[in-house]
């Protein structure tokens, strides 16, 4: 099978990687640069104990645990398949009680989908899933970008590097947080799921800072990308971005976490 | 890189490598710099070669400043992956390799970027980061803990090893907050997980052995 799909707009290469699932490259739309590389680093996940009673809780007693989503946990092959208005590229992953779904869906209308489906028991009921999802968009070139984040009822400049929850604000299509490139005025809007209780991590772009293989960083110190804020600058720039979704498991599982990306000023 | 947020610098090799121009003389298309990132060559992204694996790890374990690593042998090599980087880098176009490697001698983490086209490890890193776990080191955590007492113990009629999970403490009581750990979870091949054990790398150890609902 091709690593190469034009279809629905958009051309774009992808892999399968050794712990961050299938990895897409040098995506374009209507034939101009919007993504260097994205991926899906890693899927922590931390568990919970069972009580009612806050006196008797005695916290989160053991730390997180992650199992590399890549070619030793993929179940089956992974799959291409069109859908009406769209290509997708889709892949199983299975480890012991934890199971997913990772999809990349692409849209005609510049839509992109970097979704995964998480299901499976896990050990027990009271566990959290923290996917991490890294993008490198490049929109028209990888420097002058510039990061936005929709607040106090309109779109506002970050400086530099942070850390940018959902504050539960969010312009009239529901997107939160964009990245635009000042040269052309086009961008890429995320809009989160609703229910990701969801945060972005806003990174300026190092040579050969590909997404780190843990989030486990020295003891004491902080995870990844949180260990990458610092205060460099971000206008102007070639910006990072980290999508991460907080996903409690409960009984309406299988839940799809993820943002929906929608890329505008590129089309024709 | 893991923490990489230094420039990328070159390093000599161990031994003087003059294989760029003797040795590699199909390689001119990806000497061709581009010059802008929608120009980037996508076979640069493609999966390694075997040989090309082992031309990295060759080129790590000369590199003189792991020495010490390679002579005493208690490494293992994490992860091999391709790793490309952006015009107008000087690297840009090159064929580059990102390895990982748990030096458990040191007990430290060796993140490198080698440069096969110019025979050289470019960049090095030495940390107390902890990447995922190796498939051997998964192994080893199964056969640590299936060998364990308490983990017998607690073992019913039928359990398994499902899973091997990359697992750290959340405080300085745990053991596993600062030592390279990892989780086996024990269960029916089709069903739900029964024990936990946890596994101490450096010492080959079980350190945790909790039934799962507690966990």
């Amino acid at each position: 099978m091709s690593n190469v799909i034009s279809e629905a707009n958009w051309k774009f290469h992808w892999r399968l990687t050794e712990s961050a699932g299938i990895m897409i490259y040098l995506a374009d739309y209507h034939g101009r640069r919007v993504l260097w590389e994205a991926s899906l680093p890693y899927v922590t996940i931390d568990h919970q104990r069972e009580t009612l009673d806050v006196k008797d809780d005695p916290g989160e007693v053991h730390g997180p645990w992650w199992v590399p989503l890549g070619t030793r946990t993929l179940q089956g092959p992974v799959r291409v398949q069109s859908f009406r208005g769209g290509v997708e590229l889709s892949a199983a992953f299975a480890a012991g009680p934890y199971h997913y779904t990772q999809l990349w869906r692409f849209h005609d209308d510049g839509r992109l989908c970097p979704w995964l489906t998480i299901y499976g028991p896990g050990v027990h009921d009271q566990h959290t899933y923290h996917p991490h999802w890294r993008f490198d968009f490049d929109l028209d070139g990888a420097r002058d970008d510039a990061f936005e984040r929709f607040e106090d009822s309109r779109w506002q400049r970050v400086g530099q590097e942070g850390w940018f929850p959902y504050s539960g604000e969010a312009d009239e299509h529901g997107n939160v947080w964009r990245q635009i490139d000042a040269g052309t005025g086009a961008a890429v809007h995320i809009r989160p799921h609703s229910w990701d209780d969801a945060e972005v991590f806003a990174i300026r772009y190092h040579d050969g800072e590909w997404a780190p293989y843990s989030p486990r960083n020295a003891a004491g110190s902080q995870t990844f990308p949180s260990a990458y804020v610092g205060d460099e600058p971000l206008d102007g720039d070639d910006v990072t971005l980290w999508y991460v979704a907080h996903v409690h498991f409960d009984q309406s599982f299988p839940y799809t976490a993820g943002p929906w990306v929608k890329v505008s000023g590129l089309g024709n | 890189m893991a923490s990489s947020k230094k420039p990328v610098k070159a390093a000599k090799p161990a031994k003087s490598k003059p294989k760029v121009a003797a040795s590699r003389p199909a390689k001119p298309a990806r000497r061709a710099v581009a010059p802008d990132i929608a120009q980037a060559d996508p076979t640069l992204f493609d999966p390694l070669t075997p040989g090309e694996i082992a031309d990295a790890l060759r080129t790590l374990t000369e590199d003189r400043r792991l020495s010490s690593m390679a002579k005493v042998g208690r490494y293992r090599v994490i992860c091999t992956e391709p790793l490309v980087v952006k015009p107008p880098h000087w690297m840009a176009g090159h064929r580059l390799v990102r390895v990982v490697v748990y030096d458990y001698a040191a007990d430290r983490a060796v993140e490198a970027c080698v440069d096969l086209d110019a025979g050289v490890v470019a960049h090095l890193e030495l940390t107390r980061g902890q990447p995922m776990l190796s498939r051997d080191e998964e192994a080893l955590a199964v056969s640590i803990a299936m060998v364990d007492d308490r983990v017998r113990a607690k073992l019913t009629f039928g359990d398994v090893p499902q899973s091997t999970l990359h697992y750290w403490g959340r405080t300085t009581e745990d053991l596993a907050y600062a030592r390279r750990s990892a989780a086996v979870v024990f269960g029916r091949p089709d069903g739900h997980a029964s024990v936990v054990a946890i596994v101490d790398l450096l010492e080959n150890t079980v350190t945790q052995v909790v039934p799962a609902e507690m966990w």
